[in-house]
C-alpha cells in the first residue's frame, strides 16, 4: 500500500482550500474595485461634461447663436470633447478629436459608451444638456438645446483596479505561505508526541517489557486510547508471555529431574556388580521412572491443548451430558474406589448439558475424583452432586480426606505445584492435573473454586456455562478411557 | 563422613542417597522439603550438604541463606535444573560451594561430595598422611610404614575422619554423628568395638601406638 503523510495531506488541502477562496477573492475584488471605480469615473465624466456645457456662451450675434469658449476650460488635454446645438451645428471640439457625425454616435441606455481611440481605450458620455443665454435685448432668455459628447481615457481606471487586484492577489499569496509554515510548524510540534511513542514502543521487547508512555502523549486526546491500548496489549502480552516462558522453564525443571532420576537409577545399578535378582528389581525402578516422566510429557501435551483452546476461543456449539459422563467415570475408578474402601456418593439428576467437549468434561471429572479418591482414607466418603442454577451447571466434589493447608490453597491450580512431599511419594502426581482441570473450566468461561479445612476434607466446586445448543443435535459422550486416567 | 541431602524429588534422593551409601559409604540424611532440611543442619554435624533448588516449603536458596546467615560453615553442594548462568552466580555468593546441574553424573556427584568434604576438612590431595599412616581416599585403601592394612567400612571410616583432624581429640558422639545418619544412637556401643579392633590392626605391624583413649573425652591420632 502507498504510504501517505497525515501532516503533508493536511496541509495540502489547507493550502489548496486557501488557494480557492484566495483566487475567489480576487475576482471579487476585480468585479467589485471595477465596477466602484467605473462609477465615479462616470460621475467624473458627467462633471466635466457639465463645465463643458458651461463653457458655451452666447455668441453676440442677432441670431441669438452660441458658440464653445474654450478660454476658462479646464479639463485634461487627454480627454475629447464635442459641443452641437439643435440645429445640427457643430460649436467645438477637442484638439485631439477628429469628430463624429451628428446624431451618429451610439450609446447605451445611460448614455455612455466605450470606444477606442488612436489605439487608447476611452469612455463617452452623451450629454444633452439646456443651455439659457440672455442677450438682455429680449424678454427672457433663450434657450439651446445642446448636445455634448465628453470621453475620457479609461487608461487609468484600469490601473487602480489592477493595483487593488494585485494587493488582494498578493496578500492572499502571503497568507498562504505563512499558513504553510505555520502548519508545518504546527503539525510537527502536535505530533512529537505521538514520535515519542513511537520510540517508547519500539524499546518495547521481550526482555524489556517496562512501557512508559509519555505524558504529553496520554495527555493529547487524539493519543490517549493509542496510549491506553497499548498499555492494555502489551500487559496482555507480557502475561502470557511470562506464562509461556514460566511454562516452559517448569517444563524444562520437570523433564531434567524425570531425566535425573533415570540417569542416576541406571548409574546406580553400574556401580558395582549386583545379583540377578538386584538387576531386575533396578530395571523395574527404571521402567517406573520412565513411565512417570512419559506421564508428565502427556500431561504438559494435554495441558497445552487445552490453553490452546483457551487462547483460540473454545466453541460455544459444544454440548455434553454431564451426567453420562459423570456416570462412566464413576463406573472407571469404581474399583479403586472399592480397593480402598472408599464409597462414591452421586447425587444428581439431569440430564446437564455443558458447553465442553466430552473429552474434556471426562478429563475434568475423572482428575477431580482421583483427587478426591486419593486424598480420602479408608471408610470415607466422596461426594458427587451436580445440580443446575441460573445460567450454570454445578458439580461439587467433596471429600472427608486431610485436606489441604491454608498455605498450599492459594497454589493449587499453580503448574507442577505439589501441595504437600509427603503426600507426593504416596500418590505420586505431576502437579498437572488441577492446572489442566482450570484450563478446561477457563476455556469453557466457567469458573473452579477449592476450599479445604485440615482435617475436615476438601471441597471442589466446578461451574460450567450451560449448552446453548440443542443436546440432541450434540454428539453423544464419548469419554476415551485411556485419555481419562491421568494420575 | 556424614551428608545431609534435600531434595524433594523421592525418586532420584533415593538413588543419590545409595551411591553415596554405597560407593564412598557415607551416612546419609535425606530431607523432602526445605523446613525439615533447615531444622536437620541445626544439628551441625554434617560433613557436606546436597541441597536441591526447588524444594517445597522453603526454597534452597534461603535455606542456604538462612544456613549461612546461623554461622553454619558446612561445604553445600547444590543440584539445580536451571542452568542459567545468573541463578548460578547468585548461588555462588549466597555461600553455596560448588552446583551439579540435573541430569548429572552420579559419578561426577560422588567426586565433588569428596573433593568439597577434603576441602571442608583443609586437606587438598586425596591422599592423607599423619605420620606413616597413609590412607588413599580414592581406592579407600591404608598403608602402615608402606604396608597394606586390610579395614572393615566402618573402622576405615573411623580412620578417614581421625586422619582429617590430626592432633585433636574427637569425642565419640562426634565419631557416631558424622559416620552415622540419624539412627546413630542405636550405635552407640558397637563404636568402642571398631574403635578397638582398627587400633589392633594399625598396631599389628609396628611398635608405636596410633590411636589414644582418653578416658571420658574421646580418641586423638598420635603424630610422633
Amino acid at each position: 500500500m502507498k504510504t501517505w503523510s497525515i501532516s503533508r495531506r493536511l496541509i495540502t488541502t489547507v493550502l489548496l482550500v486557501e488557494l480557492i477562496s484566495a483566487v475567489c477573492v480576487t475576482g471579487m475584488a476585480w468585479f467589485y474595485e471595477r465596477h466602484t471605480h467605473f462609477r465615479s469615473f462616470d460621475v467624473m465624466l458627467r462633471g466635466r461634461a457639465d463645465s463643458v456645457l458651461g463653457s458655451v456662451q452666447d455668441a453676440d450675434d442677432p441670431a441669438d447663436n452660441v458658440i464653445l469658449d474654450k478660454k476658462d476650460l479646464a479639463v485634461p488635454d487627454e480627454d475629447i470633447y464635442e459641443v452641437w446645438d439643435e440645429k445640427g451645428t457643430l460649436l467645438g471640439r477637442s484638439l485631439n478629436w477628429a469628430g463624429t457625425a451628428q446624431g451618429s454616435f451610439a450609446v447605451n441606455k445611460d448614455g455612455y459608451r466605450n470606444l477606442n481611440v488612436s489605439g487608447k481605450p476611452y469612455r463617452f458620455l452623451l450629454l444633452h444638456g439646456l443651455r439659457v443665454v440672455d442677450p438682455g435685448d429680449k424678454n427672457g432668455g433663450v434657450p439651446h438645446h445642446l448636445t455634448i459628447i465628453y470621453g475620457s481615457p479609461t487608461k487609468h481606471v484600469w490601473h487602480a483596479v489592477i493595483d487593488a487586484v494585485q494587493f488582494y492577489a498578493m496578500a492572499g499569496l502571503v497568507l498562504l505561505v505563512a499558513t504553510g509554515i505555520i502548519m508545518a510548524w504546527l503539525l510537527t510540534r502536535s505530533l512529537a508526541p505521538l514520535r515519542s511513542l513511537a520510540a517508547q514502543a519500539a524499546g518495547v521487547s521481550v526482555n524489556a517489557w517496562s512501557f512508559s508512555p509519555p505524558e504529553e502523549a496520554r495527555a493529547t486526546k487524539e493519543l490517549a486510547p493509542l496510549v491506553s491500548a497499548l498499555e492494555t496489549t502489551l500487559q496482555r502480552l507480557e502475561r502470557s508471555f511470562s506464562q509461556q516462558r514460566r511454562f516452559i522453564s517448569d517444563a524444562a525443571h520437570e523433564l531434567k529431574t524425570g531425566v535425573a532420576v533415570v540417569k542416576s537409577s541406571l548409574q546406580l545399578l553400574r556401580m558395582k556388580e549386583r545379583s540377578a535378582e538386584e538387576y531386575q528389581a533396578g530395571l523395574e525402578r527404571c521402567e517406573a521412572d520412565c513411565s512417570r516422566m512419559e506421564e508428565i510429557v502427556a500431561k504438559m501435551l494435554t495441558l497445552a491443548r487445552v490453553e490452546n483452546h483457551e487462547t483460540a476461543n473454545a466453541q460455544p456449539d459444544r454440548s455434553t451430558n454431564v451426567s453420562e459422563v459423570l456416570h462412566q467415570v464413576m463406573e472407571q475408578f469404581s474399583s479403586m474406589a472399592d480397593l480402598r474402601g472408599i464409597q462414591i456418593v452421586r447425587s444428581s439428576r439431569g440430564p446437564f448439558y455443558v458447553a465442553l467437549k466430552a473429552e474434556d468434561c471426562g478429563l475434568l471429572l475423572s482428575n477431580l475424583l482421583l483427587n478426591a479418591l486419593q486424598h480420602s482414607s479408608r471408610g470415607s466418603q466422596v461426594m458427587i452432586l451436580a445440580r443446575e442454577t441460573d445460567s450454570q451447571v454445578e458439580i461439587r466434589f467433596e471429600d472427608q480426606g486431610d485436606g489441604i493447608s491454608p498455605e498450599a490453597l492459594p497454589h493449587i491450580f499453580e503448574r507442577f505445584y505439589r501441595g504437600d512431599p509427603s503426600r507426593n511419594r504416596n500418590t505420586g502426581g505431576t502437579g498437572l492435573g488441577l492446572s489442566i482441570c482450570k484450563a478446561i473450566v477457563d476455556a469453557a468461561g466457567g469458573e473452579i473454586t477449592i476450599d479445604s479445612t485440615i482435617g475436615l476434607g476438601t471441597t471442589v466446586v466446578v461451574r460450567l456455562p450451560i449448552a446453548v445448543v440443542n443436546p440432541s443435535a450434540a454428539p453423544s459422550a464419548q469419554v476415551n478411557a485411556e485419555n481419562l486416567f491421568c494420575e | 563422613m556424614r551428608v545431609l541431602l534435600i531434595e524433594d524429588e523421592t525418586r532420584l534422593a533415593e538413588n543419590v542417597a545409595a551411591a553415596l551409601r554405597e560407593g564412598p559409604g557415607f551416612a546419609v540424611d535425606t530431607a523432602e522439603d526445605g523446613e525439615i532440611g533447615l531444622y536437620l543442619t541445626q544439628d551441625a554435624c554434617y560433613d557436606l550438604i546436597i541441597l536441591d533448588l526447588m524444594l517445597p516449603k522453603l526454597d534452597g536458596l534461603s535455606l542456604l541463606k538462612k544456613m549461612r546467615a546461623a554461622g553454619d560453615r558446612t561445604p553445600v553442594l547444590i543440584l539445580t535444573a536451571q542452568g542459567e548462568t545468573r541463578s548460578i552466580i547468585e548461588l555462588l555468593n549466597s555461600g553455596a560451594d560448588d552446583y551439579l546441574s540435573k541430569p548429572f553424573d552420579l559419578g561426577e556427584l560422588i567426586a565433588r561430595v569428596k573433593a568439597l568434604i577434603r576441602r571442608g576438612k583443609g586437606a587438598a590431595h586425596p591422599t592423607l598422611n599423619v605420620s606413616n599412616i597413609e590412607v588413599n581416599t580414592l581406592e579407600q585403601t591404608v598403608r602402615r610404614s608402606g604396608q597394606i592394612i586390610d579395614l572393615s567400612p566402618m573402622e576405615y571410616r573411623i580412620l578417614e575422619y581421625l586422619m582429617h583432624r590430626p592432633r585433636v581429640v574427637v569425642s565419640k558422639r562426634e565419631l557416631l554423628e558424622h559416620l552415622y545418619d540419624y539412627n546413630w544412637e542405636h550405635h552407640s556401643n558397637v563404636i568402642e568395638a571398631h574403635v578397638s579392633n582398627l587400633r589392633k590392626k594399625l598396631d599389628a605391624s609396628s611398635a608405636q601406638p596410633s590411636i589414644e583413649t582418653l578416658r571420658g573425652r574421646g580418641y586423638r591420632l598420635i603424630t610422633a
